[in-house]
């Protein structure tokens, strides 16, 4: 019986002295990666700013241009169609509502 | 015998023990209790240390969530002049990774100070290079810097941050609150080599981030604005220019360009004078725009009907003692023509017959002579006179746009309330903030100042402003495929010499809205003095145009053309 406390004793004691270790250790292990956190949020933030200047319209209208030899559309070229969403009464099947976005020179478009 | 002397050591070496124990034990209680006290405070001294962390700046987004401003960590480096032992030796390995002369750092390093930045903000990519560099006495720290990745784009309304990421002009500057991201002391624990441990509580302190601010601008109709501007102030070598593309329904900015640009990023390099965002904080005389409002009140005050005539006095008249002169030498004509042919004559005869009180009156009621209450800093009033202080001239010079002050933004502001059927709309910039997590914190709605003139009026007054396209001095306004109405203006400015108008320094101006049958753009154009041509119909109907083509075409927005055009093109496209 005196034994069976002295084991038990022991082990609360040994089970305490674990846990204070693994706190240090796990708080040791939060602080690299807080570190490392930082680190890949400074990288994202650094993509980010060279994703949203590569994407400038400013550098997609030059590149566009100068580097691949494409202009605007003239007019003519571009066609917006409205669709509209409900259903016809009679099963008939819905038409597009077809409208020019521009109109001049339509019949010139080769 | 044996034993007396075994028991006698052995009471020895307990004795020993028991006194080395006792020892121990006095000593422990002596720290922990006697001094406990004093050395918990020494202690917590040399773990802990409290440092002042600021959460990050908030972004800046176009309606699209496109990043337009956002704050970036980049290494400052300093030095610690006393721990040197060779300065010049440092100072040349550091100039070439700072692209500095090393005559200039190793002055730096030789000051008698314990502390000195050596160079701040710099890219990325040097700090890394940095922190590869085993230098003794140097060190790096990351600071905050606001980036605007666009660079010129839309740099008069987002204004900019200082250094210390404090919100100096435009947007950064009225939404800073909310931008600024929280200041907090955080107390840090260290444990005996300097490395920062988790806090013994578990309890961490985080200061949060800045709010993120969505804005009503769209960055490609922002961009077209600023494009088609920039071309025209070249072409007509004018001083600059203003363009605003306002979503007449809500009073929501699509657009706001001004011009001469600046870059936010290179800002310490600018005179003030770039910064300010002229659309709202300068006022000119906007000439012939205003007889839009002046034709406006004669409708509602029944004053004129469309079908009125009235006679030109063949393109002169003496008013006051002046004569006004129109550009034609007109006869009689409808009221209709009046505004559509832009006759000074016409519209003087028009507001003469409101009479003083009342113009004055309509021309508050649109607006004129008080904030449009934007959100954005540097907002001015305008100028209009009270009727007891006009002098005889007044009434006649202001039907013309004359003695009156207004900014560009008032101007668009007034005709999207003709636009959008009679509701003059408070305008706005920002529709959303946003916190850290994406959860809305606030959401601006539309908001409605009045109604200054009834739906009857605007729609007829709208098909007078559709003939100034069609056939009148706008004509270069016409957006094929789509139904224009608005209004040419050309204003000649005080020359600051002599304190009279001038002969060669004028305004050109046109401001109007498409489709016309339902408004989706307002747009106005504003070239300051341009050196070709001074027409506004010249020089900047051709701008309302390109703009707002292209917007249109971005936005989608299709044309009330017929549906056989279409047909045409897709038989012919279809031929081998």
């Amino acid at each position: 019986m005196k034994t069976l406390t002295v084991v038990a004793a022991m082990a609360l004691l040994l089970l305490y002295v674990w846990e204070r270790v693994e706190i240090v250790r796990v708080g040791y292990q939060i602080e690299r990666l807080k570190v490392k956190k930082v680190a890949l949020e400074r990288e994202r933030d650094e993509l980010q700013v060279k994703l949203s200047a590569l994407t400038s319209p400013e550098r997609i209208a030059r590149v566009a241009t100068e580097k691949l030899g494409l202009v605007p559309p003239q007019r003519g070229q571009v066609i917006l169609v409205n669709v509209k969403p409900e259903a016809p009464a009679h099963g008939e099947p819905a038409m597009p509502d077809v409208k020019l976005a521009r109109n001049e020179s339509v019949g010139k478009v080769p | 015998m044996a034993a007396a002397s075994y028991r006698g050591r052995r009471m020895v070496a307990a004795l020993v023990l028991l006194s080395g124990f006792a020892l121990i034990l006095f000593r422990l209680f002596n720290l922990q209790i006697l001094q406990a006290a004093e050395l918990t405070v020494k202690a917590d001294r040399q773990h802990r240390k409290a440092v002042s962390v600021q959460g990050p700046r908030g972004s800046i987004y176009d309606r699209h969530g496109k990043v337009l401003a956002i704050n970036m960590d980049v290494p400052s480096v300093f030095g610690v002049p006393a721990s040197l032992d060779d300065p010049s030796g440092v100072a040349r390995d550091l100039s070439p990774v700072l692209r500095v002369r090393a005559g200039e750092i190793e002055k730096k390093l030789k000051q008698e100070r314990s502390f000195v930045w050596i160079a701040r903000k710099l890219d990325p990519e040097q700090g890394r290079r940095l922190e590869r560099m085993p230098l003794e006495g140097i060190g790096v720290v990351m600071e905050g810097q606001r980036f605007y990745p666009k660079g010129p784009l839309l740099s008069h309304v987002l204004g900019f941050a200082g250094m210390d990421s404090q919100g100096l002009e435009g947007i950064e500057r009225r939404y800073d609150p909310s931008l600024r991201g929280e200041k907090q002391m955080v107390v840090l624990q260290r444990d005996a080599l300097g490395r920062t441990v988790f806090p013994k509580g578990l309890h961490e302190q985080v200061p949060s981030p800045g709010h993120n601010v969505i804005l009503t601008i769209d960055e490609v109709i922002q961009y077209i604005a600023e494009k088609e501007l920039e071309e025209a102030v070249t072409a007509t070598r004018a001083k600059g220019g203003i363009v605003i593309v306002m979503e007449p329904r809500t009073g929501a900015i699509l657009a706001m360009a001004v011009n001469p640009r600046f870059d936010p990023n290179t800002v310490q390099a600018i005179s003030a004078d770039r910064w300010r965002n002229r659309a709202l904080t300068d006022t000119y005389e906007p000439g012939s725009t205003m007889k839009i409002f002046v034709a406006a009140a004669a409708l509602e005050e029944k004053v004129m009907e469309p079908e009125t005539l009235v006679y030109g006095e063949n393109g002169r008249m003496v008013v006051a003692h002046t004569v006004i002169h129109d550009h034609d030498r007109l006869g009689w004509m409808t009221f209709a023509q009046v505004i559509q042919r832009s006759s000074n004559i016409g519209s003087v005869k028009t507001a003469t017959a409101l009479g003083a009180e009342r113009l004055y009156r309509w021309l508050r009621a649109f607006g004129f002579g008080e904030r449009t209450e934007i959100d954005l800093p540097g907002e001015v009033t305008g100028l209009i006179k009270e009727p007891r202080n006009w002098e005889r001239r007044s009434l006649a010079s202001i039907a013309m746009g004359q003695e009156i002050g207004v900014t560009a933004l008032q101007l668009v502001t007034a005709v999207a309330a003709i636009a959008n059927g009679g509701w003059l709309m408070k305008p706005y910039t920002v529709s959303e903030i946003r916190d850290e997590k994406g959860r809305v914190v606030v959401q601006v709605s539309p908001q409605v100042r009045r109604q200054p003139i009834s739906p009857e009026t605007v729609h007829t007054l709208s098909k007078i402003l559709e003939g100034v396209v069609t056939h009148g001095t706008g004509s270069k306004a016409a957006v094929p495929g789509y139904r224009v109405a608005g209004k040419t203006g050309t204003a000649q400015k005080i020359d600051p010499k002599t304190g009279a108008y001038s002969s060669h320094l004028s305004v050109g101006s046109f401001v109007g809205y498409v489709p016309a049958e339902d408004p989706r753009l307002a747009i106005v154009v504003v070239i300051d003095e341009p050196q070709t041509e001074a027409w506004g119909g010249v020089v900047a109907a051709p701008v309302f145009r390109r703009v707002a083509e292209q917007a249109l075409q971005h936005l989608g927005i299709s044309s009330q053309e017929p549906v056989k055009l279409a047909m045409t093109t897709s038989s012919e496209m279809a031929r081998p």
